[in-house]
């Protein structure tokens, strides 16, 4: 059977409105090193990605589903067709160094415009963008903390894309909690003898590359238990030599493959580390800060998981929204000559396709602003200046992660629903986006570790002040729309105030309740998570919003494209900004309910 | 002054598409001439003065001209053409070669596929891919013009004019001719032919498809089919029109046997005329077809190949 | 040898144009524009003979306005090596194209120039004969194949019936079919270094050529709306009406 292809057309206007006016990307621009991310190279940057996007990764997506990865009889994991082509173009391109030093093959441009990027690459083929997000995971890993002699011997390649990367974290006993890994090292001369067995790793075999590199989490004999007794690694699937060149085939095997819900195209392998004694591996940084390090690349990868909560629903929504159109049932309500008799006008199928525009346009926002304070963390010559942006960051990425994965999730099903019957037929491709969609509340930490994040890192430990500093933020610009002359910024105004105030007594009462019971913030944190990002979301339609009528104002003659912001925030600001009393309600009078019944109570006979 | 057509011919024969640019030429008002540049091209001449509406025809007989290269074929009709208000050619693949070069030899601006005769200065034309129409109007003194043929009649064969030789021109020798590889009998691709005829579920077996060949053979038409054929192995996959096979978009296009589903209207609603077979009249392809036939198509693909 | 290439910017071949109210035109403010795709292929052309040791440089020309030089630099991404704007707003016939290029030939000098077979927007198919034309060089219109050797190009050309090949003697024009090849994506480091290429501004007053259009665009307007469909009773009017009236057999 051909599998067929449905078209993406990456979403390049509203990408570009993001990155000039949510995201400042001049400001980005003018950060020291990145001088050559003017906006006549931006734009021809994002539209060779987006041509790629589009032609190249798009049309293997079905592809994928339907083929799946494959582990072939010689123990080496088969993508499916055309992945390898694909690989090669991306590769031939220098995609995957674009983030990089220069000085080691990268292209030395901004996190912001690699985000783009990735936003495209993920919603044209989510399977397949794994494998690039991965690598860069694994060169910044390596970049930050790894030996000259390591970064002389891998990055290059892994920059170029000739080798991928993977992160070896979880064990069978060890998932969200760390403190279980029983990987092993034993120092053997200049290198590490590793043993073990890692599963679910990613991309962890494939037929793209000639080599691979793991980046792989174990302890040392004389390690202490728990987090703080795991090193970091670096072990080739084939040894390299000091001249670059492979040598022979290290001890790590792929036992199997294994046969998931979603994303069918990327491999998810079961590694077995030393079989034979020990597969070679080499430090990467101090013995026993593996876990700090691995957090470098997962803290990268959490915001491009959350990107991918993003980039689904875009494609679930391009989707739904060319099904609406042509789909006819009976005449929709109000109906006039010269309108689409499409299901479009009916107004619920509206509903949920504005549900969709209003929390794509929100989660972009957060991502980009998220993803530019990386670059303002790294690069701003001001040190306070980068501090500040830290701790954004730092906020704003369980936010990210959780809620915009949760909310790429409901969409996904949105535009199932859209469909109607032929959404829940395979051969729509709408059930795709939904079984792709699943995995990532899961991986990179579930939404609930992200939650605990959330509270324990973020919240508790500086008191609530970075959250409540932001609050701020989005309560002045609140107050601010609240007195405009346009109504529908004055709604968004007042509704996000309200919703700010919500997120206030939340807050308050989470700091409050974890001084009497460690179980009380925990219960509430995905709750609270939730209406984090639904506060987000909204500050982010705001400022969009308020961006719009500015330039309206100023007589930009893009007024389909502008005019729509104000409406969609309005939208939002209705729709999903009134769900944060409910949420501070649950969070503040639920939070106790939740461990109330006994263990035996909940498995008691009934 | 009269008009001057170039003749897309292959010496033996004249091209039909010929006989549709003297339609749109008639329309300009003046004598209607046409030059026939060849080898031992009489025989296409003969064929030309026999259109309706021709005055006279030009035969120049030359071995510069035996394969209708740009250059020689230009530099004749530039020798010619002061005497001309309009040098006109059907926009086939010759007649686009040659015209342009035509026109900026005599300074003049061309005007390309014109669809309508507005006023003997003034024409319609398609631009952005037939999505917008432009009318323009020339002040130049000779308008230089290729015809797109399906706009415009062909000229009935109730002629009877002259043809008179006229001298070769000197060769400019820019070009040579060395092979050409024309593919004869061959149905044309789904994607670029002008007509298409698509055979659905409704045609019950893959042999039942020669009842569409039959009529694709006759008309130069490519076979396509819904995914239901396709699925139910009467023919091979890559004859599939619709969302998940191909768009096309024909100037006629022919669903036989097929319901009309979205998804296979995507793959066929632009196409320029459409027309549907189908015993069940309350089939939904009928709402897009211009021409509707209610019929079992086991009696009306017969009656179509004999009536064609 | 030296290749010129034309490349022009038009409207996205994606985007669904729309006819503007006044029938002026069609709307081109905020829709997506590109490179002419035929002219995408005429560089990928010129670059793979570059890569094959033919060409030794490629320069290429748009004449249009000030954001042509995006399109420039896309072509300068896929390997072109030098870019010249001949910088001008008003609405240019293929005439005056070809006359602006003939004038750039005369400086530059070019062994093969190799354009696009036609412009999506105006869909002309006109300015690669017409600079041959004024040139008083050979035209290989509508390629699928280019193989220069020695002093002359064998050029593969689609005609109606199938295929054609001709031999022109070099200097000559070449224009670029959709077979001809796949343009390759420009790469991250290639579309970094564009930057850096050279790209001059002239304007077609500076070249001695007057890009004043010779037609006149009464309209532009929407093309007829498919009309109703009828029922036709038998085969006999069906074939009747596709003859006579819709005229497509
Ligand atoms: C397709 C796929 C790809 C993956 N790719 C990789 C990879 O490349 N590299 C890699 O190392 N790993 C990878 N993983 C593993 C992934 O990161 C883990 O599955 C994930 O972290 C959850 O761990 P677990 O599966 O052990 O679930 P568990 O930790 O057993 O979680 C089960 C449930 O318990 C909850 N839970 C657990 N602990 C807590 C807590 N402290 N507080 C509140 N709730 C809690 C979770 O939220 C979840 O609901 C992948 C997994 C999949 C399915
Ligand atoms: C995700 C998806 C993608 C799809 N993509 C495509 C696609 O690309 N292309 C496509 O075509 N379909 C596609 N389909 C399938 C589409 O929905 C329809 O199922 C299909 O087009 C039906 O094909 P049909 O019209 O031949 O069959 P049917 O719907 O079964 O119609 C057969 C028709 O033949 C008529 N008929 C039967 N016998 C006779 C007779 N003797 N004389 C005259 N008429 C007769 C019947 O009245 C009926 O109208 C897709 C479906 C899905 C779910």
């Amino acid at each position: 059977m051909t599998a067929a292809a449905i078209p993406y057309t990456p979403p390049l206007k509203e990408i570009r409105f993001v990155l000039d006016h949510l995201a400042g990307m001049a400001e980005v621009a003018a950060l020291p090193g990145f001088e050559d991310a003017s906006p006549d190279m931006v734009d021809s940057i994002l539209g060779e990605a987006a041509k790629i996007a589009e032609n190249v990764l798009a049309p293997l997506n079905r592809i994928g589903d339907v083929q799946g990865a494959k582990l072939g009889g010689d123990g080496v994991a088969r993508t499916a067709e055309g992945w390898g082509t694909a690989w090669q173009a991306l590769v031939e391109g220098g995609w995957n160094g674009l983030p990089f030093d220069p000085a080691r093959g990268g292209m030395g441009l901004p996190n912001l415009l690699n985000t783009a990027v990735q936003e495209m690459w993920h919603s044209a083929n989510m399977a397949f963008a794994l494998c690039p997000m991965l690598t860069q995971g694994a060169v910044n890993a390596v970049q930050l903390y790894g030996s000259d002699a390591l970064k002389d011997l891998y990055l290059p390649r892994m920059i170029s894309g000739e080798w991928t990367g993977t992160m070896n974290i979880t064990e069978p006993q060890a998932g969200s909690d760390l403190a279980a890994t029983r990987s092993r090292a034993v120092p053997n001369g200049d290198h590490y003898l590793v043993t073990g067995q890692k599963i679910f790793i990613t991309y962890g075999d494939h037929d793209l590359t000639e080599n691979i590199v793991h980046l792989v989490l174990a302890r040392l004999p004389d390690a202490p238990p728990g987090v703080k007794g795991i090193s970091l690694f670096v072990v080739p699937k084939f040894l390299v030599n000091p001249d670059g060149s492979l040598g022979g085939r290290n001890q790590v095997k792929c036992v199997s493959l294994e046969h998931k819900l979603g994303i069918h195209g990327s491999p998810t392998a079961v590694l077995s580390f030393g079989d034979e004694g020990g597969a070679t591996g080499f430090l990467v940084g101090e013995p026993n800060r593996g876990l700090e390090y691995m957090f470098t690349m997962m803290n990268h990868a959490r915001l491009n998981v959350a990107m991918q909560g993003l980039s689904i629903a875009e494609r679930a929504y391009q989707q739904a929204l060319a099904y609406a159109r042509d789909r006819v049932q009976g005449k929709p309500l109000g109906w006039s000559e010269g309108q689409s008799k499409g299901i479009v006008n009916h107004p619920d199928v509206r509903r949920l396709l504005m549900g969709m525009k209003a929390r794509i346009e929100a989660m972009r926002g957060i991502l980009y602003t998220a993803a530019a304070a990386v670059d303002v963390a790294h690069h701003h010559a001001d040190e306070a200046t980068r501090g500040r942006a830290a701790l954004l960051v730092d906020l704003l990425t369980p936010i990210a992660k959780g809620w915009c994965t949760e909310t790429g999730q409901q969409l996904a099903s949105d535009g199932v629903q859209v469909h109607g019957g032929m959404g829940f037929i395979e051969e729509t491709g709408a059930a795709q986006h939904q079984r792709d969609a699943r995995i990532t509340t899961i991986y990179e930490g579930t939404t609930a570790i992200q939650a605990n994040d959330l509270i324990n890192r973020k919240l508790l430990r500086d008191g609530g002040a970075t959250a409540n500093g932001l609050l701020d933020e989005i309560a002045a610009l609140g107050g601010e729309l609240s007195g405009h002359a346009d109504e529908a910024l004055r709604v968004t105004g007042a509704e996000l105030t309200a919703a700010v105030h919500e997120a206030r007594q939340a807050i308050a009462w989470v700091l409050a309740a974890a001084k009497q019971d460690p179980r009380l913030p925990a219960a509430a944190s995905v709750t609270l998570l939730e209406l984090m990002g639904v506060v987000a979301g909204g500050w982010q339609l705001a400022r969009a919003a308020k961006v719009a009528a500015e330039r309206l104002a100023e007589g930009d003659a893009d007024t389909a494209f502008l005019s729509a912001k104000p409406l969609t925030a309005r939208f939002y600001a209705t729709h999903v900004l009134p769900k944060a009393a409910a949420l501070r309600a649950t969070v503040v009078n639920g939070s106790a309910s939740v461990m109330a019944l006994s263990e035996e109570q909940l498995f008691g006979a009934a | 002054m009269p008009i001057l057509i170039l003749a897309d011919h292959d010496n033996a024969s004249l091209k039909p598409a010929t006989a549709h640019a003297v339609t749109a030429a008639t329309k300009l008002g003046g004598d209607v001439h046409i030059l026939v540049a060849g080898r031992n091209a009489a025989p296409a001449a003969e064929q030309a003065a026999k259109l309706a509406g021709v005055a006279k025809v030009l035969l120049a007989d030359d071995a510069a001209y035996e394969h209708a290269l740009a250059e020689p074929v230009a530099a004749l009709l530039v020798s010619l053409a002061s005497g001309y208000s309009h040098v006109l050619a059907a926009a086939t693949s010759a007649g686009k070669n040659v015209l342009p070069r035509v026109a900026a030899l005599l300074d003049v601006a061309m005007i390309s596929d014109i669809t309508a005769v507005v006023a003997a200065d003034t024409f319609e034309r398609p631009i952005y891919a037939g999505n917008a129409v432009a009318t323009v109007q020339s002040t130049d003194p000779v308008k230089v013009i290729t015809v797109r043929t399906t706009a415009f009649e062909a000229a009935p064969a109730t002629g009877s004019a002259t043809v008179e030789s006229i001298a070769a021109v000197a060769d400019p020798a820019l070009s040579g001719f060395i092979s050409a590889e024309l593919s004869k009998s061959e149905r044309p691709e789904l994607t670029s032919a002008r007509i298409v005829i698509s055979g659905g579920r409704g045609m019950q077996s893959g042999d039942n498809f020669h009842l569409l060949e039959g009529i694709a053979d006759k008309l130069g038409a490519a076979v396509g089919a819904s995914r239901a054929a396709v699925d139910a192995g009467f023919v091979p996959n890559d004859y599939q029109v619709g969302q998940t096979g191909k768009i096309v978009a024909p100037d006629l296009y022919v669903a036989v046997g097929i319901s009309g589903a979205i998804q296979h209207l995507a793959g066929m609603k632009d196409s320029k005329v459409i027309v549907a077979i189908n015993k069940d009249e309350e089939a939904p392809i009928f709402q897009v077809a211009d021409y509707g036939l209610v019929a079992d198509l086991f009696k009306a693909l017969p009656e179509l190949q004999q009536a064609i | 040898m030296k290749i010129l290439c034309a490349v022009k910017r038009v409207v996205d071949y994606n985007v669904k144009i729309r006819v503007k109210t006044d029938q002026s035109g069609v709307e081109t403010s905020n829709v997506k524009f590109s490179m002419n795709p035929f002219d995408e292929i005429a560089v990928e052309e010129a670059v793979r003979l570059k890569e094959a040791g033919t060409a030794t440089e490629i320069v290429v020309v748009s004449v249009g306005p000030t954001q042509a030089q995006e399109t420039l630099r896309t072509a300068l991404a896929m390997g072109a090596d030098r870019a010249i704007l001949v910088q001008t707003d008003v609405t240019t016939e293929p005439l005056a194209v070809a006359k602006v290029l003939k004038a750039l030939v005369g400086k530059e000098a070019p062994g093969l120039v190799i354009l696009g077979k036609q412009a999506i927007d105006d869909d002309c198919n006109q300015t690669g004969q017409m600079l041959a034309a004024l040139l008083g060089w050979g035209q290989g219109t509508f390629a699928s194949k280019v193989a220069p050797a020695g002093d002359a190009v064998a050029v593969t050309r689609e005609i109606d019936g199938g295929l054609e090949v001709v031999s022109l003697k070099l200097p000559a024009v070449v224009t670029a079919d959709l077979r001809l090849n796949e343009p390759r994506y420009a790469s991250l480091p290639n579309i970094m270094k564009a930057k850096k290429k050279p790209l001059e501004t002239v304007t077609p007053d500076s070249l001695g050529v007057d890009v004043t259009p010779r037609l006149k665009t009464v309209k532009v307007a929407e093309p007829a709306k498919r009309q109703a469909g009828i029922k036709v009773p038998d085969v006999a009017t069906l074939v009747d009406k596709l003859k006579t009236e819709a005229r497509v057999i």
